[in-house]
């Protein structure tokens, strides 16, 4: 059954994609193609609530099966909840002119490569699919951006760096593969140095393609330059994909994995996770910034795949499997939220055709459904209560918790440390959804446009990926049971609609969210109609004029001076005076970004200059190039005859 | 339900919803009478509340439903916060669990609303106290959960019900985990409850309120309930630091009638804290509650080591 409605739901997508690239049946191609990821969402949970296989089964041989089980199942449900609305986004989002045709077919290629992907049981199939799923975006945003050098340029520093990083992708499958692994730790033993390499490669090449630090750069400067649903699938999706890499390899394929490399998960979620969010706040970009936020959730996803990798090792099973539906959990989230704060986004800058943080404002009065749905996406992702980002917060939180609970002083303050991390994290995606809903949406608009609310597909999408929030933030637990379920030890939690974990206090959501809601109405009652009349802010008897207006850099300033050790920002105050009469100032401040100066620049640096030397092997003389061919062989001949080969 | 659960949630309500008041209003008179002052009596916050009842609320032009709904949800989520705090062992289940981690993700719930109607209203002076505020949390948020994950260490359970009842006796005087705990807690009771060193609950100066700047906008019953969330907010921190890094003694009914005992001392010592220690430099706050994380963090490697 399920694999009929995959595949009939695949094959719809697939025609959409052909439709959507004709002029008159555009608008029916994306129909289509939507309708064809509510039938991926309906068989990816169908999936994951069965829980058995179908199609084939993983093998290490290459030639080319496809199949679906649990895992994959939570996945391409993700995918479908994801996708459904931002195809129908895209419907109104996009024109139909050639661009956007491009784009919409492009789209339905972009989701196929992706369920491609998920659906693998060989090496080939994973590896053809994990580059189309890097490659497809990129013509996805060249298409978009024709004619945009800069757009070029960040294109290309996409590919190369998910290119070099992934190469270890196909280390981790192909070593894999050798040693007849994929699909069970059957061939690999516990500690050695293939199963160490296997680990370090997948946590490199897919960890590069999830976006964690150090290995993020390229992430916030592609996400934010592709067209909103795209943006949305990127972000929600694409780099869950890596996550499901790294889930497969990490957690199923190698078998235990030595403490030490869980620590070393934990450490890199733990550093992608508050330095996400803390590059986040000191943007003034709202795409920009939601990408980075991504970098933020993907660290607390690792942080929850971390946890669980050291409490397999130390022989805790039960709570691995919680620290790992944790992790899953808090990806299908994540995937929700980031969808809808990203179409909300896109909504935001076809009416006021900006996206700069400082100039819009006002907008929840304009866009009264847009700007309520965002409101909700904002406050899920800052992990509020009674919201889904709260929920596997929670449990991630759990998780580290548990970490030291199980003994080993190494490993638990790991555990300690990241747990801060997380604390620390949760409270940094408050300040910046505080300050993204208070200048997006909150306070006078900063701009001329009189922006009108967003047509009703555009709308809906939002709206629903709202109402997605809220019911996963209500009932986390019917969700937990099964995602509890896909370890592959043997681990059982009940399906509840609350979570109730041994050695927690449990978290019955919905009475959190019962009691909220009804104190909440209760005080208004309480406090009654009585107002005075209206009267304008009072600034010590200024009006606030705009000028008087508070700035997204204004606003994260007592942070910024508080981490500047760390973050050093740069800033700049030139004052223009003629006749010992001050004429002007001007100011400007950015705080950079430490891994791109400090890593990455030397790097770029050190591979120019060597490319310079390597130059000059090729001088361009036949003379040379023999000589060259002659040493080779020369070399070749001795080394065959010392033994060395051969 | 036996009658020691039903005193226990009476407690808590009552406490919380009731004599949460009065923990500000004593602190208010012991500082006065230790800086030589006759001062208000303890009862003065109520009094506050009963004026501020009978004012008509603000209206500020061009606001959301943001900006009036704020006071209510704040209040609505420190009232949440009081049910999940129990006063002793046995504590009745109110459905919403009692759990310390829920307990932070509620008390942010607040943080972002009234951060949210300062951008609303968008008076300076509120943003700066709300950006202040968002900025210390940052640092809070990680001692509070560090802190609380020490006793939940030595508890086996993160439910507050069985830290308390697993904390009882003098185990914070043996446990050098529990008092190292202890220490990093009583940091965060002065960054949560908003005094001093880390912010002046007196001053008038707009420029240098933390806690109070988001409420300059409101009057009447939507300020009546923010004082009152701002005193409920002492009644969680200083029932927790009773009940848990204090000394207390087993059993619901010992742990209630001993309960008022140590809220009076504990806020004695913030008076002596507030006579003492005069504000620190905003920017020096992140060091305070930096080291104590730190002490939490040494707290949870003194449980390892003695655990292993």
């Amino acid at each position: 059954m399920t694999g009929v409605i995959l595949a009939v739901a695949l094959g719809a997508i697939a025609l959409g994609g052909v439709l959507a690239a004709g002029r008159t049946t555009f608008r029916a191609g994306i129909g289509l193609q939507a309708a064809g990821a509510i039938g991926l969402a309906v068989a990816g949970f169908w999936a994951l609530a069965a829980g058995d296989e179908h199609g084939a089964a993983f093998t290490s041989a290459f030639d080319p099966r496809l199949g679906v089980d649990g895992l994959s199942g939570l996945f391409l449900g993700t995918l479908g909840v994801v996708a459904a609305p931002a195809l129908v986004f895209s419907a109104r989002y996009l024109d139909p002119d050639l661009r956007g045709r491009v784009v919409a077919a492009l789209t339905a290629a972009f989701v196929l490569a992706l369920a491609a992907v998920l659906c693998a049981r060989d090496p080939l199939t994973f590896l053809a699919g994990w580059e189309l799923m890097t490659l497809l975006p990129a013509a996805l945003i060249l298409v978009a951006r024709e004619g945009d050098r800069q757009a070029r340029e960040t294109v290309f520093a996409y590919v190369a760096i998910t290119h070099l990083g992934g190469a270890g992708t196909w280390v981790a499958i192909l070593l894999l593969a050798r040693a007849d692994a994929i699909g069970g730790s059957a061939g690999i033993e516990s500690g050695s140095g293939l199963q160490v390499a296997i680990a370090l490669a997948a946590l490199v090449g897919m960890g590069t393609k999830a976006g964690v630090m150090p290995l993020h750069v390229w992430l916030p400067r592609a996400h934010p330059i592709a067209p909103a649903p795209v943006s949305a699938l990127m972000s929600g999706v694409m780099i869950k994909v890596a996550i499901y890499g790294l889930v497969r390899v990490l957690v199923e394929w190698v078998g235990i994995l030595p403490v030490w490399l869980g620590v070393l998960v934990l450490g890199v979620g733990a550093l992608s996770a508050v330095g996400g969010v803390v590059y986040a706040l000191f943007q003034h970009d709202l795409k920009r910034l939601l990408a980075l936020h991504s970098i933020e959730n993907v660290g607390i996803i690792v942080l929850g795949i971390g946890a669980c990798l050291i409490l397999r090792a130390r022989g805790a099973d039960e709570w691995a499997a919680f620290a790992l539906a944790a992790a899953l959990l808090h990806t299908l989230n994540h995937a929700v939220f980031k969808a809808l704060l990203f179409l909300g986004a896109g909504a935001f800058e076809k009416a006021v055709g900006s996206l700069e943080l400082d100039r819009l404002g006002g907008l929840l009065r304009q866009m009264p459904w847009t700007g309520a749905a965002f409101l909700v996406g904002a406050m899920a992702i800052a992990g509020l209560p009674p919201l889904n980002g709260f929920a596997s917060e929670w449990l991630t939180l759990q998780a580290l918790l548990h970490v030291p609970t199980y003994g080993g002083v190494g490993g638990g303050i790991a555990g300690a440390v990241a747990l801060a991390a997380l604390a620390a994290t949760a409270a940094l995606a408050v300040f910046c959804f505080v300050k993204v809903v208070g200048l997006v949406l909150l306070g006078a608009p900063r701009h001329a446009a009189i922006p009108t609310e967003a047509p009703v597909e555009m709308r809906a999408a939002v709206v629903v990926l709202a109402g997605a929030c809220v019911v996963l933030g209500l009932a986390p637990g019917l969700l937990f049971g099964s995602l509890v379920g896909l370890a592959p030890w043997p681990a059982e939690a009940p399906t509840q609609v609350g979570l109730e974990l041994p050695g927690t206090g449990s978290l019955p959501t919905a009475g959190i969210a019962v009691a909220l809601v009804v104190l909440t109405a209760c005080l208004v009652l309480l406090r009654g109609r009585r107002s005075a009349a209206p009267a304008p802010t009072w600034a010590c008897g200024q009006l606030v004029e705009p000028r008087l207006r508070w700035t997204s850099a204004g606003f994260t300033k007592p942070l910024r001076l508080m981490l500047e050790v760390v973050l050093r920002p740069q800033r700049e105050i030139v004052v223009r005076e003629s006749g010992g009469v001050v004429q002007e100032v001007s100011y400007s401040g950015h705080v950079p970004h430490l891994i791109d100066e400090h890593l990455y620049r030397p790097a770029t640096r050190a591979a120019l200059a060597g490319a310079l030397h390597a130059r000059r092997l090729q001088s361009g003389s036949l003379g040379t190039y023999v000589a060259y061919l002659i040493g080779l062989v020369v070399a070749l001949l001795a080394a065959a005859r010392l033994g060395v080969i051969g | 339900m036996s009658a020691g659960t039903v005193t226990a949630g009476v407690a808590q309500v009552v406490g919380g919803v009731a004599l949460a008041p009065l923990l500000p209003g004593l602190i208010q008179h012991w500082k006065a009478r230790l800086q030589g002052r006759r001062g208000p009596t303890p009862l003065q916050p109520y009094r506050e509340l009963r004026r501020l009842w009978g004012k008509s609320a603000a209206t500020v032009e061009g606001t959301t439903p943001v900006y009036r709904l704020t006071p209510a949800l704040v209040a609505a989520s420190a009232a949440a916060a009081v049910l999940l705090v129990p006063a002793a062992e046995l504590a009745p289940d109110w459905g919403l669990g009692h759990d310390a981690l829920a307990l932070a993700g509620v008390l942010a719930l607040a943080r972002f609303a009234l951060a949210a109607a300062a951008w609303d209203v968008a008076n300076g002076f509120s943003l700066m106290g709300a950006s202040r505020d968002l900025a210390i949390s940052v640092f809070a948020e990680a001692t509070l959960v560090l802190s609380l994950g020490v006793a939940a260490l030595v508890a086996g359970t993160t439910d507050l019900r069985g830290m308390v009842e697993a904390t009882a006796g003098t185990g914070v005087w043996s446990s050098p985990a529990l008092a190292l705990g202890g220490v990093a807690f009583a940091v965060v009771v002065l960054a949560e409850t908003g005094r001093q060193p880390v912010d002046n609950p007196d001053t008038h100066l707009e420029l240098t309120m933390v806690h109070e700047g988001p409420l300059l906008e409101y009057a009447g019953r939507d300020l009546a309930f923010l004082h009152w969330a701002a005193a409920a907010r002492h009644w969680l921190v200083l029932v927790l630091a009773a009940q848990i890094f204090l000394p207390h003694a087993p059993g619901t009914w010992w742990q209630l009638g001993l309960l008022p005992v140590a809220l009076v001392v504990l806020c004695a010592a913030l008076a002596l804290t507030e006579t003492h220690a005069a504000k620190m430099r905003i920017l020096l706050v992140p060091r305070l509650l930096s080291a104590g994380a730190a002490v939490a963090l040494l707290g949870v490697a003194a449980w390892l080591v003695e655990a292993a």
